[in-house]
Formats: C-alpha cells, structure tokens, sequence
C-alpha cells in the first residue's frame, strides 16, 4: 500500500511538471502533487497555510488532505494557529529514515525519506565551480540536520545516507578513482569522514551511475535487461546497469564515456589525457563559445537561448549530441544495451540533443535484428541522481539497522 | 576524425547599468578612486573586497543615499543622475540593505506593500495585497508558510526573503543585496541563494555584495573586485579559482593575476584570430 502510493506520488511529480491538459484527473493529480510538494518543502503546514502555499482553495486542500489522509500519505493533528483551531498536516512515514545527496558540479539536492521511499523533505543548493569536500561536508550535515528538525526527527532516526558524486569512485577504497576529476575531493574516504558526522552507514556511488539505477527502478529503463544511462551536463558520463544492478568495473571508473578520445590533438582534459569528450561537449567548453556573451554563463541560459530558437545555441547543442552519439555508439557495441536514458542539465533540450545523438547512433553502432538501442529523455528529470542516491541508501539498511528500530 | 569549429558567437548586448570613473572622498578619505563597474541583465555581479574596500559606499551611491563626486552612471543606455532614493527607486534600482528594514510587529503582506498599499474604495485592499503577496512569493519559490504572521515569527532566511520580495515589488530592473547571507544558517542561506538564482532568470540585474567568497562563486556570473577604492580585477566565475580572487582581494599578488587574466585574455584572443 505505501509503496503504492510512494510510486503514485512520484508519477504526480512527473505529470506536474509535464502536466497533460484536459481531464480532471490529471487536474487532481496535478493539485494533489502541489500539495505534497508544499509539504516537502516546510515539513509541516496547516491546512489554511496549505491553501496560502499552493494556490489552491481551502475547500480543494481540505478534501485531498482528507483523501490522502484516508489512504495513509498524509497525518493530521489538532493544533492551533493565533489561537484559533487548526489542522496540522505532515506527510506520514513509517519509522526509520534515509537521506540521500546529490553533489553535482555546480548544485547539492538533499532529500530524506523513510525507508519506503516516501520523499518528506528535499531541499537544494548552488555550488561553487571546484566545490570542495570539508566546507560541503559540512554544509550537506548542517542542511540534513534541520531539514531532519522540520520533520520532527533526529540523526538517530537516521538508518543510512546515499551519496551521488560527480566522479568515479574506486570501489576498492572508497575515494575518487581518477586524480584531476575532482580536485576538492581527492583522496578523502567521503563515506567514512560522513559516517563519523552523522552517526549512520554512508554509501558513495558516482552520479551517472545513481542516476541509472533511479532511472532503471522508477524511470525510463524500467524493465529493461541491460540500459545505459548517459549523464550530460558539467562532464559526460554513463552509468551502466545491466540485470537491475550497477556495472561498476574492477575499479569503479566504468562508464566515463567522457574521456573517450574524440580527438587526438585536442585540448588538454583535466583527467590528463587530450581531445577527451568531455574537453568538447562538457558544460565548460560548450560556453566557452559564446566568450564575449554576458548572458550565457549557464548550462540554463543555453537551454533557454536554444528554446527561443537561436540557431547557433541549437546548432551548438546539436554538435554535442552528435559526438555524445559517437561515443555512444562504441559504447553501444561493447555492451549492447536495450536503451539509452539521457539524463544532466542538457537533456533538458530534447530532441535538439537527442535527435543529432541518434542519427551519429545510427551510422556507428551495429545494428541487430530490431535495429538499434533507441535514446529516451529520462523521466525523473534533475532528480534523477537524487532519487538513486535514496535507492542506494534503502538497499544499504541493513539488518543491523532495522533490529535497531525495533529496538525503538 | 574531423568535425567543424562552431563559430564564436561575439554579441554586444546592452548594458543594463554602467559605471565610469565612479570617485567619491569624505574629507580626507578618498573611498572610492575611478572605479568602473558594468551590470547586464539576467546576470549576477558580485562585488568583493575586504573592510574599507569601499563596496558599501559604492551601493549607497547606487541606492541615492549619496551622490558620487565624480564620473557618471548610465542607466539603460542613458546618463542620469541619482540624487536620492526616490530617484533611485523611480530609475528601477532597488536595495536590499543588511539590516533589511522591515517592521517586526506587521506581517508579511503589510511589510511587502508598506508604502505603496493597495487601496480599493475608502479602505485598503487586503485581498489584492495578499494574493499577489502569494504569487511573487510562490514565483520566487520562497519558504514562507504563512504571509499573515508578524515578521518577528519569521527565520532569518525568511526575513532576507521577505526583504527580496519587496524589493521587487517596484518592478525594478536591477537588485543589489547588501551581505544577503551574513548572519545566516546553512538552510537558510540555501534559500537566499536560490532566491539569487531565481532573480537572475527573471531577467533582472543583480549586484551582490558579499564576504563569503563560496557563496560568491556559487551564483555570480561575474566577480568585481574592489581593494582601497580601486578596482582590482574583474573575474568571469567560470574562469577564476578562490585562491586567485583571495588574491586579488588582499592584494598578495598585486597585479599578477589581473596581468596574468588579460595575459590570457590576449591568447585567446590570438587562438581566435587563427581561427577565422
């Protein structure tokens, strides 16, 4: 049952960002996510506060609470507000929590959830360019421990922490598998210097690879053998999940189809080598053209100059996603997956990447009986590594753990 | 394998504000000396320097507490003059002070609307004030549960938010935040730094003012440095470490590092040359 409605509530938060016109059950859904949303945003809100926060009337917000409250996603309790009567509404969990944390190149998402995959609180930061681990670190402890406030839990409650970076790690040691990729983290054993934070088990997986394992458990590779998830955005990497389970290699670096060799006298790339994929297509060399450009500082000013039909931002965005689709297509016969998932900040152009990806897809990659693997824009969007790093941190909550919260 | 250069897109867009040769002295103080400072729309401008740099007196300057003693200010392309805030607010600056002035005793909607109140027949229209007090709050994604609580209630992010919003009440063109995020917690300059982000897509100019030289580099476009009233080096984000902006800062490597951007300046220019 609260499966169910873990998944139901995470099909709302898709419709309501891609929200089909018409019906008035995508209508519900749609309020009923803006009312979960608003939830996980302030911990907890009456109901007259709800209705200030989404917009929604009081009369549409009292009947989706009392529904929600039905089917066991919401709590309500009696408090007061200025001394007048008031419903108090928490989205309820069950005992036991897990958080789970996205450092990507230029923004950390935290969100915590009981171990049934109920999101109840997220919250999000920019980042510095070359962030480093002991100021983050930090940040992400102090961020959790008042987002933990706001749900009325504390870092006991805390079972297990999932945590996403934007390099590969060694699985042997635990600590960043290429030296240059991330400079600020270099050589640190960030799950052992959070464990000791925190108190709870910490466990650290690279961003593409998280974001594959959301994407294959609750996304666009549901159900499929073997999938590729292609992470584009700061750098390029895939995340590679075959069987349901991540595909890490002997040492973790499997899958950094960004430093695959485009061009031999190319750049120098910060992993070393020269004319990597990365040094052509990442978020640094693709606005590195447009230098003399004020308003295009951003992965997002991109988007939106390409989205307002700017044609050189479009042809940009396209000259990346065909050589992404190079780089794809050997992936593609090394170890022939049933789908690529593209996920990062520029997927987010759609078929203006996707397109060009496919058709360098086409001409390289060995075709089988049903053709190629087709390229789908990932369904859980910017979440993508957030919601694996969860997955991750569930899988983890080990017996140990859960005999402790009987314990309770 | 060969593939063809993208052609570098060279676009002069227009700038919102423009400094020249801004200089001001207070008796025998020479605060600031000749200093310049571009601001373009859509973009976030952090002004940097340590105590006495002069960054406080250059936002005073723009919010018309007092004029410059020389050079000129244009604003969307014309020179003007700010002689006070009320010119200030009618040109489309607004400031949001460090102390952020609001009154502890009235809520949210009265502090937003303080001033400039919604009227409708002989009384004021609470209704109108509120609902667009949620809309500009909703649309800057703000964390405020409640806009009828007194702002005493509020966290210290929320306060800086609440500030924000009515700045932008005005529908000003560019913001600058006074040290938006001293004095705060991890969450709450969380939720300051978001708000940053969320001003900059509305397309508005924005000066942030800060010490906190991470925070600065995680939602500046461009990075100003002032030392002793000067300016000493202007930074694109994606091109500067903090190790070279501490630098520039205090001045340990005087003019290497300005010397060494345009150095790099020069070569890319040259790589351009060869291009085309």
């Amino acid at each position: 049952m609260r499966g169910a409605a873990a998944l139901r509530e995470y099909r709302g938060l898709v419709q309501s960002r891609n929200p089909t016109p018409g019906s008035q059950t995508s209508l519900r859904e749609a309020n009923r996510a803006r009312i979960l949303d608003a939830l996980k945003r302030h911990g907890h809100l009456t109901q007259v506060e709800l209705a200030g926060s989404t917009g929604l009337s009081p009369a549409t917000v009292s009947n989706i609470v009392k529904e929600l409250a039905a089917s066991g996603v919401l709590n309500t309790s009696v408090t007061s507000r200025s001394g007048r009567r008031a419903t108090e509404v928490t989205l309820a969990r069950t005992l036991g929590l897990v958080a789970g944390l996205h450092f990507s190149a230029r923004h950390l998402r935290v969100a915590i959830s009981d171990i049934s995959r109920t999101v109840v609180a997220e919250h999000h930061v920019p980042l510095a360019l070359d962030h480093r681990h002991d100021r983050e670190l930090d940040r992400a402890t102090l961020l959790l421990s008042d987002m933990l406030e706001s749900v009325d839990a504390t870092f006991s409650e805390l079972l297990a922490v999932g945590i996403a970076l934007p390099a590969p790690l060694d699985i042997r040691t635990g600590m960043i598998a290429t030296p240059g990729l991330l400079r600020g983290w270099q050589g640190v054993d960030v799950a052992e210097v959070m464990a000791n934070r925190i108190g709870a088990q910490v466990f650290v997986d690279n961003e593409a690879n998280l974001g594959g394992l959301a994407e294959a458990r609750f996304g666009a590779a549901r159900g499929t053998r073997g999938a590729a998830y292609l992470r584009i955005g700061h750098g390029v990497s895939a995340g590679l999940v075959i069987n349901g389970a991540i595909y890490h290699g002997v040492t973790g670096k499997a899958g950094q189809i960004g430093h695959v060799t485009i061009d031999e006298n190319g750049p120098i790339c910060r992993c070393g080598s020269r004319g990597c994929l990365d040094t052509l297509v990442g978020a640094p060399a693709l606005l590195e053209l447009f230098r003399d450009d004020p308003g295009m500082q951003r992965i997002r000013d991109l988007l939106l100059r390409a989205d307002s039909g700017d044609s050189s931002a479009r042809r940009v965005i396209a000259d990346a996603g065909r050589h992404i689709g190079i780089a794809a297509a050997s992936l593609s016969n090394l170890i022939d997956p049933e789908l690529f998932v593209v996920g990062g900040e520029l997927a987010q152009a759609g078929e203006i990447l996707l397109a060009p990806m496919r058709h360098a897809l086409d001409r390289s990659a060995l075709a089988g009986s049903d053709g190629i693997p087709d390229i789908v824009q990932g369904e859980l969007g910017d979440r993508a590594e957030l919601l694996g790093s969860l997955a991750l941190a569930i899988e983890n909550v080990g017996l140990e753990a859960e005999l402790r919260t009987f314990a309770r | 394998m060969t593939y063809l250069p993208v052609p570098t897109v060279v676009r002069t867009a227009e700038q919102l504000l423009s400094l020249r040769g801004i200089s001001k002295r207070f008796g025998a103080v020479h605060v600031l000396n000749a200093v310049d400072l571009d601001v373009y729309p859509g973009e976030v401008v952090a002004i940097v320097g340590d105590n006495g740099a002069g960054k406080s007196t250059l936002v005073k300057i723009l919010a018309g507490v007092h004029p410059q003693d020389e050079g000129t200010i244009a604003f969307s392309g014309g020179i003007t003059a700010i002689a006070s805030p009320t010119d200030a607010r009618d040109l489309g600056i607004a400031t949001v002070f460090q102390d952020l002035a609001l009154c502890d005793n009235l809520d949210v909607v009265s502090n937003l609307w303080l001033g400039r109140e919604l009227r409708k027949g002989g009384g004021l229209d609470e209704v109108e004030m509120e609902q667009r007090s949620w809309t500009l709050l909703r649309e800057l994604s703000a964390r405020i549960p409640s806009v009828r609580v007194p702002v005493a209630s509020l966290s210290g992010g929320q306060r800086q938010t609440v500030a924000i919003a009515r700045s932008l009440i005005g529908d000003p063109s560019v913001v600058i935040l006074d040290e938006p995020t001293a004095a705060l917690g991890v969450a709450q300059t969380a939720e300051v730094l978001n708000l940053i982000e969320r001003l900059r897509e509305r397309g508005l100019g924005v000066i942030l003012v800060s010490h906190n030289i991470a925070d600065v580099q995680a939602v500046a476009d461009r990075i100003v440095v002032l030392r002793l009233g000067r300016n000493n080096g202007e930074f694109r984000v994606a091109d500067v470490t903090s190790e070279m902006i501490i630098a520039a800062i205090t001045g340990a490597s005087d003019n290497s590092v300005t010397r060494r951007a345009s150095k790099d300046a020069e070569v890319v220019q040259l790589r351009r040359d060869a291009r085309s």
